[in-house]
């Protein structure tokens, strides 16, 4: 039987994240002027739509008990790669989709040489993403991509669908695209069982070396597609455009897994990370605090997270 | 006709003979028991039968025909394992876990209301109570474990393998087990019953095989045996004598407990005393307290109370680290994942303990490290081509012998083995044997654990008997087998 006290201890343990984002935004609100107004929380949102977008194909690996350092680097390439194919004449729409497949490419290429080789991802997408740097100053020759984009394919960064900025909307969809993967498809539940008891999962027939790929390739796909948005946002290109997403994405995936679900990673999770990375970012720039003040308040954060999941999946075991 | 059979199934790992033509049959509507000491290859025939590794040479037969599982996924539609370790999935529903790998899906989208109804009209077969919508990790663990064996069932196997189930039950969830299976046997299945209760095991099995050493001793049939007869056949003796003697002078106290009480480990209240020179056995069934004992003397145990002593001071320990520092020292159950560093070089795992003898301003002092490590080698007769041998590909006896190895210092004063011998052969129980008549021949004292009578009887001075957390008996040379054994069982 559970106690009372222990209900509101899981009750806290459990929604402490969201808490947490409650009790930050109160304060931000008290004593931050400026920071309640509408466009100011519209703007939190199209700040995290990237990051948010990015960090749901990491959470992926996450979800499937690997890791990828890879992302940052696929997303730079492929947004140079996109804007690269314009400047020479293909149209928007196929560009789009080779630099999603070169994405894909990315992620199953590593997550071959995970399951079938046996190299650890941590250290098979180090080196993949240190490739994809590479193969972009190969690409730009460490010069970015200025010039005129088509306007079809600047609206999926800058657009509007009705009042709500284009890559507000995207990022809705994309996380509500991924919990719906996770939590109701057959793959989802598979991509699950993999990563919380692969050796059961295996046992029970489930083929944990085909979701563990998938879950690389969707990392890399999210990045890629990130790297896309990233250009038609910016309107050009920059070969170190997306490095600043790696410890951001991390931070998000990794508060992630305090929200709901006792300790795993899950996409809604993982956007209410985001959202906390983005009021933190807004709320002390707004503040006038300095760069570094909000890097410190962020990795702080991070710890205080991870040990709050620690603690409970350490109670878990113990009952 | 049987529906699967082996035939002269044997299986060799490097150094130990696992199984050794071993011939088994299982029947349609037939319960078949086996039983057998700890490392007498019971689950090295499971793991056979189920496809986690192949025999080395022998035959598995199914409705008379060989046939080769290569995955247990391959056997899991015929062959089906309820494992001692539960494997499920934890923040899983009952439901998912039922299901896992066997989903419908529509579209890649679960259908889960389907599911749940075929979930349910399963459950209602099995007169069992488990509420499946609840994540696996919130039900008790009984709960869990009925969960993992209806995981099994639901895939419909012709012959279930049930590998101790009991363990966490409850004596009311025992008994709807044992319903349960009484439903398999009606239904047609046949049931293999791997239990160390022997009592459970008369109650429902049809035929009861023994297991020595990876070879049958017997099939019996439920009803013409009891349980002493089937303990007398598990343990019987062997008739080689590898029994060395070492005179050791006897001395005083090394180690003594008074009313010593380890709540948590089940330990209430037992008093011995270990003397310099001695090798005194711990006799007992599996799960009588003996490595329980040892471990929260030697490892600490919260809430532990009494009066321990080592040469004559008190002794106090909470870590194994603070039993290491005060000269006692243990060679566990499990050398595997206890005793040793696997992926390591036989140097590392010799050096370990007394890294800190070889080592000044925190650098290892390589030269002296390794002639300490070379002199253990010579010492404890370890078989290796050179000290950067992995230990993990060296012998089952050789591993032991590693795993006593490193304990090679100055001050220790108490030694405990347990089980050091099981499943190593012969030629390195004698070498093992010879090793601990060495140790007591120094002035240590000896702690040795035992399930084997026969050698506790040859090597002991002493025999403590434990049952259900106590010491109930006491014995001293000259030894009636027969007395200790009626103290282990009555």
């Amino acid at each position: 039987m559970e106690s009372s006290k222990e209900k509101i201890r899981g009750v806290f343990s459990r929604f402490g994240t969201i808490l947490a984002l409650v009790v930050l935004s109160g304060v931000f609100l008290l004593f931050i002027p400026g920071f309640a107004r509408m466009r100011n929380l519209l703007n939190i949102f199209y700040q995290i739509a990237l990051l948010a977008v990015i960090s749901e194909g990491f959470t992926m690996c996450l979800i499937v008990g690997e890791l990828d350092l890879s992302f940052p680097s696929v997303a730079s390439l492929s947004g140079a790669l996109v804007a690269g194919l314009i400047f020479g004449g293909m149209h928007p729409v196929p560009a789009v989709f080779v630099c999603l497949g070169v994405g894909m490419a990315f992620g199953i290429a590593a997550g071959i040489l995970v399951t079938k080789i046996g190299i650890p991802s941590l250290i098979t997408t180090l080196a993949s993403g240190i490739i994809a740097g590479g193969m972009v100053y190969m690409y730009t020759k460490g010069v970015s991509f200025y010039g005129k984009m088509p306007e079809g394919f600047l609206l999926l960064g800058r657009g509007y669908v009705g009042p709500i900025p284009s890559l507000i909307a995207i990022m809705l969809i994309v996380v509500a695209v991924a919990q719906i993967f996770v939590s109701c498809t057959r793959a989802g539940k598979y991509m699950q069982a993999t990563g919380a008891n692969s050796t059961a999962s295996r046992l029970a027939g489930v083929d944990t070396d085909f979701y563990k790929i998938l879950a690389l390739s969707l990392s890399g796909l999210g990045a890629a597609f990130t790297g896309i948005l990233l250009t038609a946002k910016l309107g050009s290109a920059n070969p170190e455009g997306a490095a600043g997403f790696m410890m951001d994405a991390f931070a998000s995936a990794l508060l992630g897994m305090t929200v709901l679900s006792r300790g795993r990673a899950n996409p809604f999770g993982t956007f209410i990370g985001a959202l906390m990375i983005g009021i933190i970012n807004n709320g002390m720039t707004l503040a006038g605090a300095p760069y570094y003040q909000q890097d410190i308040t962020k990795g702080v954060i991070i710890i205080f997270s991870v040990a709050l999941t620690s603690l409970q999946s350490k109670r878990l075991a113990g009952g | 006709m049987a529906v699967l059979r082996t035939s002269s199934l044997v299986k060799r790992f490097p150094g130990v003979l696992a199984l050794d033509r071993f011939d088994i049959e299982f029947e349609a509507g037939r319960i078949h028991a086996l039983v057998g000491e700890n490392g007498a290859g019971k689950s090295t025939l499971v793991k056979i039968l189920s496809g986690v590794y192949p025999p080395t040479s022998g035959q598995v037969l199914w409705e008379g025909s060989p046939v080769r599982f290569d995955s247990p996924r391959d056997a899991g539609g015929r062959v089906g394992v309820v494992h001692q370790e539960r494997e499920l999935i934890p923040h899983f529903t009952g439901y998912e876990n039922l299901f896992l790998g066997l989903e419908h899906s529509s579209f890649g989208f679960l259908k889960k209301r389907r599911m749940e109804e075929e979930a349910l009209k399963f459950l209602g077969r099995y007169r069992m109570n488990v509420d499946l919508s609840l994540p696996a990790y919130r039900l008790s663990s009984g709960q869990q474990a009925m969960l993992a064996i209806l995981k099994v069932l639901f895939r419909d196997p012709r012959v279930v393998i049930f590998d101790e189930p009991t363990a966490p039950l409850s004596v009311a969830e025992c008994e709807v087990l044992f319903s349960l299976i009484r439903d398999l046997k009606e239904n047609g299945r046949a049931v293999l019953y791997i239990s160390h209760r022997l009592s459970e095991v008369l109650r429902i099995a049809d035929r009861i095989t023994v297991m020595r050493n990876g070879c049958k001793v017997a099939t019996v049939s439920g009803s013409e045996v009891d349980e002493d007869g089937l303990i007398r056949l598990m343990i019987a003796k062997d008739l080689e004598n590898q029994y060395p003697k070492f005179p050791a002078a006897i001395g005083e106290n090394v180690f003594a407990a008074q009313d010593y009480r380890a709540p948590g480990a089940g330990i209430h209240g037992v008093s011995f005393s270990i003397r310099a020179g001695e090798i005194v056995g711990f006799a007992g069934l599996v799960g009588s307290g003996r490595t329980e004992l040892a471990k929260s003397v030697f490892a600490g145990s919260r809430g532990s109370q009494g009066k321990l002593t080592l040469s004559g001071k008190n002794f106090r320990s909470k870590s194994a680290r603070d039993s290491i520092d005060q000269g006692v020292v243990m060679i566990p159950e499990n050398r595997r994942e206890e005793g040793l560093v696997a992926e390591m070089d036989v140097g590392s795992n010799l050096i370990f303990p007394k890294l800190d003898l070889y080592t000044r301003l925190g650098f290892v002092n390589k030269k002296k490290a390794q002639a300490a490590a070379e002199n253990a080698v010579e010492k404890y007769g370890i078989k290796a081509f050179g000290l950067s041998q992995l230990v993990r590909t060296l012998s089952g006896g050789n591993q032991q012998k590693v795993s006593v190895g490193k304990w090679d210092l100055a001050q220790a004063k108490l030694w405990i083995f347990d089980e050091p011998t099981q499943g190593i052969d012969v030629d390195a129980k004698t070498e093992i044997y010879s090793i601990m008549g060495r140790v007591a021949g120094a002035g240590s004292g000896v702690w040795f654990i035992s399930s084997e009578l026969r050698e506790l009887t040859s090597i002991a001075d002493r025999i403590y008997v434990m049952k259900e957390g106590r010491i109930t008996a006491e014995y001293s040379r000259p030894y009636d087998g027969e007395r200790i054994l009626d103290s282990m069982i009555l």
